[in-house]
């Protein structure tokens, strides 16, 4: 049956995030922004309140496709559903501190999805911890940026494990993070055939990290570039051990570093839209208190807010189409790119017509001027806007023997 | 408990009006467009079907479907063509205040279904309202709407002088209007668009169905209830139009490779389709608000409605562009579409008014949804 309401399960997670996005992450938004880093403290006191962007809780098993095993169980499952709703109240709080949040992050849905039941107790076990801790996902090079299948990084076999030598860009939570999922290849000719994830923890010789980048947006959060110097990974850390590569057809590496993106990619949408939405929610504010009783807005200022509603409502309602789906083990790949492709667009539209409507004053000290610089790399990270379209358009046209 | 899952019996129904569409709607469109009306075969076949009172009351033999489902149905159907789907009897805006009058069985529909019922709600400056001692005149010519034309019983409502909403039935047999075909070229052209003047026409005291604060609640439900129902068929037609592009261009080669090949092909596709997605859960989502709290959910009606015209224009003016030159002969279906859509945006849009009142509520300054909101 059609539904758009929120089950009360739904409605308390979101309620929940929500409250906490609003008295602890609000806060401490602007000033995390401007020292790049968001206070140990704080990260202490969320660890401890169990709070997370994690994708193996919220996500994280999308893209299984239909062939898997039937589930039987009664109740239809909602991770995605859940982790949609979450991750847009997390960003409407502050994007840059929600992807600081302790937890496995996008290292958590490959290790969820082929990690061995010993992999998956030894790499997720640490988040029970009291300290905070992180994971990361190591899959962009310099040189291969959204093209990941030209990854260079290499995994020479070596006894008792591999050799991995490469450098990593753009990796969130990189330096901070006690393991990183790193793609790596053992023949760069076998191309998607020769790919192999490995976890690869912190303290490791020869895995260091160079560089904190300092971005447009989203300061507060931790960006990291990576290098492997002959740098040796025992066989126990290759994801899925040797045998899940042997028994699967070729891609099978590649395929664990894409099938992440149909989970993560929604999320990712869900936190744009919980971008537009605060900076929608602020400007509507601020026009109510710059325009007293008796005086009228401007007609364009309404026709701007009506606009920017209907396209906020539009981009969450694809993103809960992927997620859903994801729940229900289809195939979600096509509406993951359409809801972060679509996502990604107006939420730097709604936060340029924001501040816009704001004028010169937005520029100073709001939370506006911070979203519009954040909200950018939305349309970037996670598969361009032209990796979105890509997606979609091979999507359409390979029903009529057109491969693009 | 989110979900895009529509029941067993809407799919059935789907595959119903998706059948008759492909076959009957679109191999008819041109003919009927020519005829500026669709056939009467195509009319009874779809009669039969039920496709023609599905937002009717069960009291006039309609089969008062829920908006949820009726948006799944008149997508499928205006897929086969909208302009078609626009001229059909029975399927007019004033079904939906038909369908929330407290006593409709009092009205008696001249052919039943069957019925072209033109609802002229007198927008303000439109049609001048006068009181007479024996009810009200009315003076002037209403604007183009759909199913005007040939209509022999009218809804009317308006706000008399002093600010009381009317809601009011017309018939042939006692009360008075003209009807202008004018002329109409862009598109919609089976739909029946046509003015109807008034020249003294008198409202009765026996006329008036509703007023008053009556009369302005079912006068705010049908208003959302029309937005959803006519949003729904863009997606219908963006859907057809997206469709035979991707056909199409598939097909079609050029410097030596299929032309989806070139990204300034399937990446245009690629946004005529993810707008046509959001366009229809938006449809879906206000459906579904609708259903459930009335005039209540204005906001995602016409959310809905704004956002699905624009994404009509978008969409079907993108399918002429994708197929070049040959978009823009009739010998190809995109054209008409294009037109199609854009007569629908005139005739139910001023998108960007939808999105100013929209903006005038989240602020709080459309305090009350009044009948001329």
């Amino acid at each position: 049956m059609i539904d758009f309401e929120l089950s009360p399960q739904q409605k308390q997670v979101r309620d929940m995030v929500h409250w906490f996005a609003e008295h602890e992450m609000r806060p401490i938004s602007l000033l995390a922004d401007k020292e790049e880093r968001v206070p140990d403290e704080w990260l202490r006191k969320v660890n401890r309140m169990g709070i997370t962007l994690s994708m193996s809780n919220f996500g994280g098993d999308a893209g299984k496709k239909e062939d898997d095993a039937p589930r039987k169980e009664p109740r239809e499952r909602q991770a995605n559903r859940l982790g949609v709703i979450a991750a847009e109240e997390l960003a409407w709080g502050d994007p840059a501190i929600a992807l600081s949040l302790p937890g496995p992050g996008l290292g958590g849905p490959p290790v969820m999805s082929t990690g061995t039941p010993e992999q998956k107790e030894r790499f997720l076990g640490i988040f029970t911890r009291e300290e905070p801790r992180w994971g990361a996902y190591a899959l962009t090079e310099p040189g291969a940026g959204s093209d990941v299948s030209g990854i260079r990084t290499s995994a020479k076999k070596v006894d008792g494990g591999y050799v991995l030598n490469g450098h990593k860009v753009y990796i969130t939570n990189g330096g901070r993070a006690s393991w990183v999922v790193a793609f790596a290849t053992v023949d760069p000719s076998l191309g998607r055939a020769g790919h192999r994830a490995f976890v690869v923890e912190k303290g490791t010789p020869g895995f260091t990290c160079t560089r904190v980048a300092h971005k447009m947006g989203l300061r507060a959060s931790e960006t990291a570039e990576l290098v492997f110097e002959d740098c040796f990974v025992p066989i126990d850390n290759l994801l899925g051990g040797e045998a899940h590569y042997e028994n699967r057809a070729g891609s099978s590496g590649f395929r664990v570093a894409m099938s992440t993106f149909d989970s993560t990619r929604p999320i990712v949408a869900a936190m744009a839209v919980g971008i537009a939405r605060a900076a929608y929610e602020y400007t509507l504010e601020f026009v109510k208190q710059e325009y007293p009783r008796g005086q009228r807005v401007r007609h364009d200022v309404l026709a701007k807010l009506g606009e920017m509603d209907a396209k906020i409502h539009a981009a969450r309602l694809l993103t809960w189409e992927a997620a859903w789906k994801a729940d229900l083990g289809q195939p979600n790949a096509k509406e993951a790119a359409m809801c972060k492709a679509h996502a990604g667009r107006i939420s730097l539209e709604v936060c340029a017509d924001c501040l816009e409507i704001m004028g010169p004053i937005g520029l100073d000290g709001h939370l506006v001027e911070k979203l519009y610089r954040d909200v950018k790399v939305f349309d970037i990270f996670e598969g361009t806007n032209q990796i979105q379209h890509l997606i979609v358009a091979r999507r359409l046209y390979e029903p009529h023997g057109l491969r693009l | 408990m989110i979900s895009f899952l529509p029941t067993d019996e809407e799919r059935a129904f789907v595959e119903v009006a998706g059948e008759f569409a492909r076959n009957r709607l679109r191999e008819s469109a041109r003919d009927a467009e020519k005829a500026r009306t669709p056939s009467d075969d195509v009319v009874s076949a779809a009669h039969d079907l039920g496709l023609l009172s599905l937002e009717l009351p069960e009291s006039l033999a309609g089969a008062e479907l829920p908006l949820v489902s009726q948006v799944q149905v008149l997508e499928a159907l205006a897929f086969g063509d909208l302009g078609i789907v626009q001229g059909m009897p029975g399927l007019c805006d004033s079904a939906s205040v038909m369908r929330l009058l407290p006593h409709p069985e009092r009205l008696e529909l001249a052919d039943g279904a069957a019925q072209r019922v033109p609802w002229i709600h007198v927008e303000p400056g439109e049609v001048a309202v006068i009181v007479e001692r024996s009810g009200f005149r009315l003076e002037g010519v209403a604007f183009p709407r759909r199913s005007a034309l040939g209509a022999d019983q009218l809804l009317v409502s308006f706000l008399a002088p002093g600010g009381e909403a009317i809601v009011a039935w017309l018939d042939r047999t006692a009360a008075e209007w003209s009807e202008d075909a004018g002329d109409v070229r862009l598109g919609l052209l089976a739909a029946h668009i046509g003015r109807i003047g008034f020249e003294g026409t008198i409202v009765r005291p026996e006329d008036v169905l509703l007023r008053g604060d009556e009369a302005e609640q079912v006068i705010a439900g049908a208003k959302a209830r029309v937005a959803v129902l006519e949003a729904a068929k863009c997606v219908g037609v963006m859907r057809a139009s997206l469709e035979y592009t991707i056909e199409y261009t598939s097909q079609r080669k050029a410097f030596g490779q299929e032309i989806p090949k070139f990204q300034g092909v399937s990446f245009t596709v690629a946004d005529m389709a993810i707008e046509t997605e959001a366009a229809r859960n938006l449809v879906w989502q206000a459906a579904h608000a609708v259903d459930s709290r009335g005039a209540e959910a204005m906001q995602d009606a016409s959310r809905a409605l704004a956002y699905a015209l624009r994404s009509a224009r978008f969409v079907t003016n993108q399918g002429v562009q994708m197929l070049g030159g040959a978009g823009y002969l009739q010998e190809y279906p995109v054209e008409k579409w294009m037109r199609d859509a854009q007569a629908q945006a005139v005739l139910y849009g001023k998108e960007m008014e939808w999105f100013e009142r929209a903006g005038s509520r989240a602020l709080g300054l459309a305090e009350k949804e009044g009948v001329l909101v």
